[in-house]
């Protein structure tokens, strides 16, 4: 039996317009970017404008933007590094030697995640200012990489497990030891969706903003505070700006898009199978 | 067999430890705090006890912070459910391959971008002079005002849409992928029955997708409780407090107003403890 057409043409027109809606606020962002001031605050939206660079330009010139721009970088970087080195053996020792704690340890790596951000900033932020790290990277370092080694050995443990078993252990038969069976046959074979897991914590951490509002008053700020201050200013800054801002921002993240749908594909080819 | 090997003490323990330390000082000094009378201006301080405590329950902007933290879950989990199932149903009815691997890239896009630009985007979309998500409203009524988050009645959800968009979009990736790696024969047989497509999806593959769906609830409950940035842009909380969050409100009591660093400890505190027992709860039958 056929479908009823009409029913397939609205559903058509709901998915394209979901499409749209998906997409077109960040779009109109971009291009509020390249206007200036006047053809943004109009009445009746302008499509067509003489575009201009002085927004990204000015954005880009600025000291605490840059700042920003390189705390996040080096934060988000270092946490992420740490949460490599220590989430993804410890991920492959619960993948592959499993023992009776393992369910508890993966509860426990997930409740991590359950903590509402205030409740761990505030004593932090208390801790930091003892100790006299407040408002320094390292401590922002710190703290991202509880989230960094949580998500990677959170999304690493069924990696791993989705390395075929057989091979692991011919590499055992050929002589290879427990170590290097990890380094030469684990690592290289799940490398796509490890990469997926690592691509996915770094855009957590570099969209974190209330521990970072919180454990930053002025030398380590990150980005996503930097662009949401400039807003603080009221709407008297240039919207242009401030559009700029928003882009620079996300930018990054978005550069991620084709790791992580791949990703997602291949958790669930995985699960398929 | 694996022979014997110091591996999985090497690998694990370390970072067992390491996560261990990471949150359980923050946890525990959150106690210590919320237990003392610490404020920000003033580096003396002395033991309270409970009285933090007993204070927030007659503190009636917490009763409101409390209430707002519930309807903002409700809303914010029931809306992403329901556009994720929507659209992943009508993406595996009508799209191609093609054309179901384009929507999914689209979908992805906003639940990439921080929540930060997420906050801003729509901001300015909702400016009720010149955004462009307030247009169609002044273009149909000649240029009527609506400015959905200074309202108290429409300001939450102006900032759950923005949730929703995020969320609800990507979680209709998953929704889509669930679908495609159910086996076809169920499918065909209700087909074969004469089943209209919505009773297959309502009747057949939605109950065979309970339990990851169920998990999906579950992850978005969770990230649900991070609402604190789209927040703080939007609206801090305002107009009012209509919109004000238990944790928008632990900031403002901590950092903005006051000062008052122990009672928004105190505050946190509670809120971990029914987060961590909830959840804790619903993952155990979840598991199950």
């Amino acid at each position: 039996m056929k479908p009823i057409r009409p029913g397939r043409l609205i559903a058509k027109a709901v998915l394209a317009l979901a499409g749209f809606l998906a997409v077109f606020p960040l779009v109109w962002t971009a291009l509020n970017a390249l206007k200036n001031n006047v053809d943004i605050i109009t009445r009746v939206p302008k499509v067509v404008f003489t575009p201009t660079l002085a927004n990204i330009s000015y954005i880009l010139g600025r000291d605490s933007v840059l700042t920003g721009l390189y705390n996040s970088a080096v934060a988000c970087g270092a946490a992420v590094l740490i949460g490599i080195v220590l989430g993804l053996p410890a991920a492959y020792a619960v993948a592959r030697y499993p023992n009776r704690f393992a369910g508890d340890i993966q509860f426990f790596v997930l409740s991590l995640r359950f903590l509402p951000p205030v409740a761990v900033a505030i004593p932090l932020m208390v801790i930091w200012l003892q100790i006299g790290l407040y408002d320094t990277l390292p401590a922002l370092i710190v703290t991202y990489s509880l989230l960094t080694i949580s998500v990677i050995m959170w999304l690493a443990i069924p990696a791993f497990q989705g390395v075929p078993k057989e091979i692991e252990e011919a590499a055992f038969v050929d002589g290879y030891g427990a170590y290097s069976v990890f380094w030469r046959i684990a690592l290289p074979v799940a490398a796509r969706s490890l990469i997926g897991a690592i691509a996915f914590s770094f855009v957590l951490v570099w969209n974190e903003f209330l521990i970072a509002l919180m454990l930053s008053s002025s030398n380590a700020k990150t980005l996503p505070i930097v662009a949401s201050e400039l807003s603080q200013q009221g709407m008297n800054v240039p919207w242009g700006i401030l559009n700029a801002s928003v882009v620079l921002l996300s930018l990054p993240p978005l550069l991620f898009l084709g790791v992580l749908s791949g990703f997602l594909n291949s958790v669930f080819r995985q699960k398929k199978s | 067999m694996r022979r014997r090997s110091s591996l999985p003490v090497t690998f694990l323990m370390p970072t067992l430890a390491i996560l261990l330390v990471l949150s359980m000082v923050p946890t525990l000094y959150a106690i210590v705090i919320a237990l003392q009378n610490r404020e920000l201006s003033a580096p003396g301080y002395s033991w309270v006890w409970f009285s933090n405590f007993a204070d927030l329950f007659s503190d009636r902007r917490f009763l409101n912070a409390v209430w707002v933290s519930v309807k903002w879950e409700i809303v914010t989990v029931v809306a992403t459910m329901v556009v994720a199932i929507g659209l992943g149903v009508l993406m595996f009815e009508v799209a191609g391959p093609r054309l179901r691997n384009f929507y999914c890239l689209l979908f992805i896009i906003p639940v990439l971008l921080p929540r930060v630009s997420a906050a801003f985007v729509w901001k300015f979309a909702y400016h009720p002079l010149y955004g462009i998500a307030t247009y169609p409203y002044r273009l149909v009524t000649g240029g009527l005002i609506f400015d959905p988050l200074s309202k108290p009645g429409t300001a939450l959800f102006a900032v759950a849409l923005v949730d929703v968009w995020q969320w609800g979009l990507f979680f209709a990736v998953i929704v889509l992928k669930l679908l495609e790696t159910l086996p076809p024969q169920p499918i065909e047989a209700a087909r074969l029955d004469h089943a209209k497509r919505w009773q297959i999806h309502a009747y057949v593959t939605l109950p065979m997708l309970k339990a990851p769906l169920i998990s999906l609830m579950f992850v978005k409950m969770i990230e649900s409780l991070r609402s604190f940035d789209l927040i703080y842009v939007m609206t801090r909380g305002g107009p009012g407090v209509a919109t004000e969050t238990l944790d928008m409100y632990a900031f403002s009591q901590g950092f903005i107003e006051s000062g008052k660093v122990s009672y928004a400890s105190a505050m946190a505190v509670l809120m971990m403890i029914a987060t961590v027992i909830t959840f804790t709860m619903l993952w155990k039958r979840v598991q199950a």
